[in-house]
């Protein structure tokens, strides 16, 4: 996954707002990155590109030497709301990138199940997102981006709504999944101390218009426990990256 | 030795007021209806008591003809319904995919919507004649539009991302068309049905007070031209009493589709 000079901007009433300014960055395959960066810098709008969602207006972003289209990849995406169908019970809501590329089997529900139950869902299976509070609904949504093994996994802030508790149990669950799936993860997040639990390197974004300030590898294994949490090192970079955001503000 | 037995107080409960309030206001409306024309020295061709009503409206030489021109009057609402909710639907569902077109056309839709429809009912009659077409046509105008405009309005409010999971998810257009922007939009073309409901039933009676042989309106004129006051009170009756059952099953089928609305 490559973005090459990747410029974005938007056309609005108002004018032109110039969301993103040449951002270079190239992703392997099976890697897991970590973007965080103050509100409005353009992190949304990249993940949006990397869909396929959004086009970039000056740069461009490829995916295997060919340019990121939509629905040509196996993406799965959680979006910064929960974005479920109101009137989809919770596992057909978990079950839809599936039923949209064909019509689900029993193994597929199994799945679904199985994610829930990972989810802390599973008596909520088939209740309507309305049922569900907020947090509730952001967990299935994981679940969702989760169902169909996507080889390209696009979160934005997924665990926004959620308690330090469930979020700690969410991360150790996205570590295993993205170490036993071996798919690519792209994680936006306003959580510093998650971005360095799960991710392999950990990109810093400038405010709007939003340039890669910094790249920071982290240097642990790719198995992930809550006890990293309390190592000195894992502190060392958290401090590192949070000074850079405050030099970034001022 | 003594036992009290403590009993609640009885207060009405919020729901209880609200049925014995309406009922009572309705009793003195009916009351106020019966006796203040006598009172005020109201002449009984300008009100009459409510007596006199409910005998016309019961009058059993009169139901015969009552039933026979409320089925006219119903098979114009009707059939101009199931016409004009149907093309409201199909245009909508075709405009909201097709944006630049949907700019072209949005300035007539409005303009047309301006336009006081019931004011081409004549034009209609000679364009169709006194019978039923000239009647659907006009209903069929009334109820296009609210349709129209409330399911645009609704399938082009779909929220983004929602568009977005499909879009991710390789959806197809038809995909997205069913399976996202109708379900989304269906509050809004419940609402869009309601008006159109109430906007038939206005389109049916002013193209038969316009020209026509059948139907309550062509009754009303009647009733009128004989200054049969009670009468023409007993078909607005039956007018109101329709026009609350069609309104009245829209919100019921609303109820039974849109399952997931709290309310
Ligand atoms: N569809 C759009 N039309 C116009 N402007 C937009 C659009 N989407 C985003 N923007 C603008 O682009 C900038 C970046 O938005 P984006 O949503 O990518 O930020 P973000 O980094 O995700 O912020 P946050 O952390 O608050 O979610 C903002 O200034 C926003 O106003
Ligand atoms: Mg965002």
């Amino acid at each position: 996954m490559e973005l090459r000079g990747l410029q974005k901007s938007y056309a609005t009433r108002t004018g032109h707002v110039h969301a993103l300014s040449a951002v270079d960055l190239s992703i392997r395959q099976g890697e897991f990155v970590a973007v965080v960066g103050p509100s409005g810098c353009g992190k949304t709008t990249m993940l949006k590109i990397l869909a396929g969602l959004e086009e970039p207006t000056g740069g461009s972003a490829s995916l295997g030497g060919h340019p990121v289209r939509t629905g040509s990849g196996d993406v799965g995406m959680v979006f910064q709301k929960a974005t479920l169908l109101p009137w989809k019970d919770i596992l057909a809501n978990v079950l839809l990138p599936l039923s949209l590329r064909r019509r689900p089997t029993s193994a597929d529900r199994t799945k679904a199940m199985d994610l829930l139950a990972m989810a802390g869902l599973a008596e909520f299976a088939r209740k309507r997102p309305g049922e569900l509070s907020g947090g509730m609904q952001q967990r299935a949504a994981i679940c969702r981006a989760l169902v169909h093994d996507p080889s390209l996994l696009l979160m934005d802030e997924p665990f926004g709504a959620l308690d330090a508790m469930t979020r700690d149990t969410l991360n150790v669950e996205v570590n295993r999944i993205w170490r036993e799936t071996g798919t690519t993860a792209v994680l936006i997040t306003h959580s510093i101390s998650e971005a360095v639990f799960l991710a392999e390197r950990v990109i810093v974004m400038s405010p709007r218009p939003g340039r890669i300030v910094e790249e920071i590898i982290v240097p642990f294994d790719r198995e992930r426990s809550l006890d990293l949490l309390g190592e000195p090192e894992f502190a060392a970079l958290t401090s590192r990256i949070r000074s850079h955001f405050e030099v970034s503000h001022a | 030795m003594s036992t009290t037995t403590v009993s609640p107080p009885r207060r009405p409960s919020g729901r209880g007021v609200q049925i014995t309030g309406g009922i009572a206001l309705l009793v003195v409306l009916l009351l106020a209806w019966q006796f203040l024309p006598g009172l005020l020295n109201t002449p009984r061709y300008v009100i009459p008591p409510l007596t006199e009503v409910l005998a016309a409206l019961v009058d059993p030489a009169a139901l015969p003809r009552y039933l026979q021109n409320a089925a006219a009057t119903m098979t114009e609402v009707g059939l101009g319904l199931l016409i004009g909710v149907a093309l409201g639907l199909g245009l909508a569902v075709t405009l909201a995919q097709m944006p630049r077109v949907y700019g072209i056309v949005f300035p007539y839709i409005v303009a047309i919507e301006s336009i006081p429809k019931v004011a081409v009912a004549p034009l209609f009659v000679i364009w169709f004649g006194f019978g039923l077409p000239s009647k659907v046509v006009v209903v069929v105008l009334l109820a296009f539009f609210p349709v129209l405009v409330n399911t645009i309005h609704g399938l082009r409010s779909v929220d983004r991302d929602q568009i977005d999971l499909f879009r991710v998810n390789g959806a197809s257009p038809m995909q997205l068309r069913t399976r996202l922007l109708i379900p989304a939009a269906l509050p809004q073309i419940f609402s869009g049905l309601e008006l159109a409901v109430a906007n038939a039933m206005i389109g049916a009676i002013v193209a038969e007070f316009v020209g026509a042989q059948h139907g309550l309106g062509v009754l009303i004129l009647q009733a009128q031209g004989r200054m049969e006051t009670p009468a023409v009170f007993a078909l607005l009756i039956i007018l109101s009493a329709l026009g609350i059952l069609l309104n009245l099953a829209v919100r019921l089928a609303r109820r039974w589709v849109i399952t997931w609305e709290p309310r």
